[in-house]
């Protein structure tokens, strides 16, 4: 049997685990040793006295794999943002943050529901992962939907999509992530996703608005507040602006001189930022355990995934399954568009089933070098290029247009993160609750997809300017 | 016969050797043995050295300074202010070492034997800001320079800052470091010179050394004929990766530096060897006072090495 | 809790063992939890020396590759303990009684036994980098300032093995449910539906557990 034969067997078996209730992390580490093993078996020719040889060195290159490519200073991004979430949740800025987004935007129809996305759109800003987003703004915006009326699964799913704003609105681990893979510019790539992260927003917000308006009972607009309430919450959340600028210096200097250092640390200077402010706000060393252990188990579920995937990633490379697929994409006759649509529908599909991370480490060796490719290369100019764009551009572009999709799985049936965290922070809401609950963000992160594909300059502008 | 060959990135100057390798042997053999090159797919570039001591690849390339303790007998190649001047010298060098029973005994540790180097030039500085005139100009400067050359730039007062290549050209835009070391091919890769404002010409502290190294076992498992092979084509692999990196890469060097306007800083030859005096002793005592408790004969070794260099020039 | 599951418990033995291996592992996540901190303190360290002293934390990128594993796999068996770690519920969660049970039997079995090769592969990894003839016990260093590497690696191995006793409490318990099926089900998660029926049968049967 040939390797790319074996590749796609096991592949099909870990679909098969993941459909029976295995943990997704530990289904691809299965995967991945099984494939490993059979891999070099073949390799010796099935020679029954070599078969204990052959597990050997499966499990040996399997077992480099969680401590080698945990220990890399772009994954120090995802803890210390789930850090900065639940330090921020019990310094009150969340909360702070919610409740003046209630009493300016919650006269709208949907009023409460709209408040929410805008609030998670304003921590997005100072968080940069969407999971820890989710985990707070459930405790904090389902319980006051709930009180006037909402649906609670609707409720649950607001909160679900909310917190995808995280990963485009800068700063985002992911998108930093992405760089570090693809190797872009990281600076570059967070301003990009920026006008995309309050376009989502926007139309998160059009979308709500449009249900209230159409749905009876759906839930009253929060009418009343006076203007001097208005400008009373604003205080309170104002801290929120002080760790925004904090890690903006550390992204780009918006006075021309040297920016404080580099986006890894920024996220961990902005973590430092509101650590000092939840000591101000009385914060105890009770509460910071509860902090420190929800961060390290939220960590640790992502970093599992992390490696299993990365084992069964390794066990594709032997297999060569990684070239076969490049080779193939390339050499298709169908409009490079097409092919690009098919990708994102592709991304789709398989994101279903994988987490943002774990779908971006599993595909991106394999997918940015073809996409590139058909755009004509990674220096590639503008007038000479398929998409029109430059191929920095083309990385930032399609960059963004992934990072949206990893967001759209980190929502979608059966494995979605967000919906996961969001059951497990409210007893009375099962995972399929929050599921249906969401489902209606499918149609508006499908409208802002497409959008991003046809009107690429909404994504570049932004990262042209500098 | 398939062989596994684990390298990382992508196909570049840096790898010119083993892909010419792959097609000799492939030649000689008429395909019977042949060499399947994975750019990053089998391990991390860190990890090569395991992936061949577990037998799970017959052949790959790593460098030794990424991990000293792993092959600290041929770190004494990356020792600052060898003096080495060519690519040619370097291989010649590099494969004097790799045959030094000392050595050859470091690497079976991981059941690996050294195959060939992939000879790099002497590293310098990319910087922004103003270029420095004398060594003086270093003191303060924040310099992205890893292990061995961070420490040399430290005897003339810069302050050297560790990060991952991959945040070197965001760092230096933003001014956190001020100057960075690579190899000229490595500045083009990693975007150091779209902003950069200058370049040492001749600082020349160091270099890395990366060598291609194969499975002892299964070369030995080879049949005569393929080891031939394998092992006549060295030469020609390394011609070919000499010429390529002296055509391409530094053909390129030279114009896209002027393209970009940097200025290019020359240091008078008393400064370089007062740079050297400061860095370079000290730098080689250290190593070898480390590595004679390593049980290796550090001191033979590295006399070996500056025996032959100043032979050579 | 992110992601987590009810787990039920009663003054059995396999409870008992239960909660304090739970206890245990709490312990190891809060060292996670604490890892993290220190990232943020040493960015602190790091750019605070850089910008106002001029002296940057030697091996900054060194550390915090150091501190990784801490984070990454220490609290672990924490998250298995309470159904954390993510999976796909929706075949499993049709299922019922006996069925149920012997289905998240087999899933977790085959996870003991491809954990228990990693403990092994992942020992291995250690084993690599470790020599006690060697100065530092160290035949694997960091790339900037040449910090040994073994401690770092030895925790991924240690990590699973506390994940593989957690897995091997957890067959215990799967088994015991799936021959006494009428018994609250303790040491295990239950997922959402099931929880929520449990929890309210074990009002007047059993403590909940955190
Ligand atoms: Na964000
Ligand atoms: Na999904």
């Amino acid at each position: 049997m040939e390797p790319i034969d074996i590749g796609l067997i096991v592949s099909g078996g870990m679909l098969v685990l993941v459909v029976l209730g295995m943990r997704v992390a530990f289904a691809a580490a299965t995967a991945g040793m099984i494939g490993l093993i059979w891999i070099f078996w073949a390799k010796f020719g099935y020679d029954p006295d070599r078969f204990g040889k052959a597990v050997t060195v499966a499990v040996k290159t399997a077992g480099q794999v969680p401590h080698s490519k945990i220990s890399s200073q772009a994954l120090s991004l995802i803890p210390t943002f789930i850090l900065i979430g639940y330090l921020a949740y019990y310094a009150g800025l969340t909360k702070a943050l919610f409740e003046a987004a209630k009493r300016w935007l919650a006269w709208v129809p949907g009023g409460l529901a709209v408040s929410t996305v805008f609030a998670t759109a304003g921590f997005a800003a100072v968080s940069g992962a969407s999971v820890a987003t989710s985990a707070v703004f459930a405790r904090i915006a389902i319980p006051e939907m709930l009180k006037i009326g909402y649906d609670k699964r609707f409720a649950a799913g607001v909160v679900a999509a909310g917190g995808t704003l995280a990963s485009l609105i800068p700063p985002s681990a992911i998108l930093v992530i992405y760089a570090i893979i693809v190797e872009q510019d990281v600076g570059k790539l967070l301003l990009a996703g920026f006008i995309p992260g309050m376009f989502s927003a926007l139309i998160y917000g059009l979308l709500i608005i449009g249900m209230a308006m159409t749905i009876k009972n759906f839930g009253p607009a929060v009418s009343g507040f006076t203007w001097k309430e208005r400008f009373q919450a604003l205080p309170p959340a104002l801290p929120i602006l002080v760790v925004v600028m904090t890690i903006i210096f550390f992204v780009y200097n918006p006075f021309g001189g040297d920016a404080w250092g580099t986006p890894t640390e920024g996220g961990a200077i902005g973590a430092f930022v509101v650590f000092l402010m939840a000591l101000y706000q009385g914060m105890r060393w009770s509460e910071l355990k509860d902090a420190l252990l929800e961060t390290a188990k939220l960590s640790v579920m992502i970093f599992t995934i992390i490696w299993g995937v990365l084992i069964y990633v390794r066990f594709l490379g032997f297999a060569q399954l990684p070239n076969a697929f490049s080779d193939w994409i390339t050499s298709l006759e169908m409009s490079p568009m097409l092919i690009l649509v098919c990708i994102l529908l592709a991304y789709a599909v398989l994101g279903m089933f994988m987490d943002a991370i774990g779908m971006l480490l599993l595909t991106l060796p394999v997918v940015y070098p073809a996409v590139m490719a058909l755009n004509g290369g990674e220096g590639v100019s503008a007038a000479d290029a398929t998409f029109g764009m430059s191929g920095p551009m083309c990385a930032i572009w399609f960059g963004i247009l992934v990072v949206k999709m990893a967001e759209f799985c980190l929502i979608t049936p059966p494995i979605g993160l967000n919906c996961f965290v969001v059951a497990g922070v409210r007893d009375d809401l099962s995972v399929q609750d929050v599921f249906k609950g969401v489902t209606p963000f499918f149609l508006a992160d499908a409208a802002t997809i497409a959008l991003l594909v046809a009107f690429p300059s909404i994504v570049l502008w932004l990262p042209g300017q500098v | 016969d398939q062989w596994n060959v684990s390298l990382w990135g992508k196909r570049r100057a840096f790898t010119e050797h083993v892909e010419k390798l792959a097609e000799l042997v492939s030649e000689k053999t008429n395909g019977e043995f042949t060499l399947n090159i994975s750019y990053g797919g089998l391990s991390k570039n860190k990890e090569n050295l395991d992936g061949i001591s577990i037998g799970a690849f017959e052949m790959a390339q790593f460098c030794a300074g990424y991990h000293r303790d792993k092959n600290p007998s041929i770190t004494v190649l990356e020792l600052p202010f060898l003096g080495v001047t060519s690519l040619e010298q370097e291989i010649e060098l590099s494969m004097a070492v790799y045959e030094h029973p000392a050595v050859v005994k470091d690497l079976a540790r991981w059941d690996a034997t050294l195959l060939m180097p992939s000879p790099l030039p002497q590293y310098n500085l990319v910087g922004v800001g103003d270029a420095p005139k004398t060594l003086a100009d270093f003191e303060g400067l924040s310099v992205r320079a890893t292990g061995g050359i961070g420490k040399a730039m430290e005897t003339v007062g810069a302050v050297p800052t560790s990060m991952s290549a991959s945040e070197v050209r965001q760092a230096m835009d933003s001014g956190i470091v001020k100057a960075v070391s690579f190899a000229p091919h490595a500045h083009m890769s990693f975007g150091t010179i779209e902003n950069g404002k200058w370049w040492t010409t001749n600082l020349n502290p160091g270099t890395v050394n990366c060598p291609v190294v194969v499975n002892t076992l299964a070369l030995e498992s080879l049949s005569d004929d393929h080891r031939d092979a394998l092992l006549s084509s060295v030469d020609e692999a390394l011609d070919h990766y000499v010429s390529h990196y002296n055509g391409q890469t530094m053909e390129a060097w030279g114009p896209a530096l002027e393209e970009r306007g940097i200025e290019q800083v020359t240091f008078s030859d008393t400064e370089i060897a007062s740079f050297k005096e400061a860095a370079a002793a000290p730098a080689a005592a250290a190593w070898i006072e480390e590595n004679t408790k390593r049980g290796l004969p550090a001191q033979e070794l590295y006399d070996m090495v500056t025996g032959k260099i100043a032979a050579a020039n | 809790m992110a992601g987590s599951s009810l787990v039920l418990s009663d003054d059995s033995r396999l409870s008992q063992i239960d909660r304090s291996l739970y206890r245990l592992e709490q312990v190891l996540a809060l060292v996670s939890g604490l890892a993290v901190f220190s990232l943020m303190l040493m960015a602190v360290v790091s750019v605070g020396g850089r910008n106002f002293f001029n002296q940057p934390l030697p091996g900054y990128v060194d550390w915090i590759e150091q501190a990784m594993p801490l984070i990454a796999f220490m609290g672990i068996a924490y998250a298995q303990r309470d159904g954390g770690h993510i999976r796909m519920d929706m075949v499993v969660g049709a299922l019922k009684g006996r069925v149920l049970y012997l289905v998240e039997f087999i899933t977790t079995a085959v996870i003991l036994l491809v954990v228990v090769l990693l403990v092994w592969g992942t020992w291995s990894h250690f084993d690599r980098s470790f020599d006690f003839a060697m100065p530092m016990w160290s035949t694997d260093s960091s790339i900037d300032i040449g910090l040994p590497i073994w401690p770092a690696k030895l925790l991924a191995p240690v990590a699973f093995s506390v994940l593989s006793l957690r897995l091997a409490l957890q067959l215990w318990a799967y088994a015991r449910a799936i021959v006494t099926p009428d018994r609250a089900p303790v040491a295990i998660p239950l997922i959402a539906d099931a929880a929520t029926q449990a929890a309210m049968e074990a009002e007047h049967v059993s403590g909940r557990d955190e």
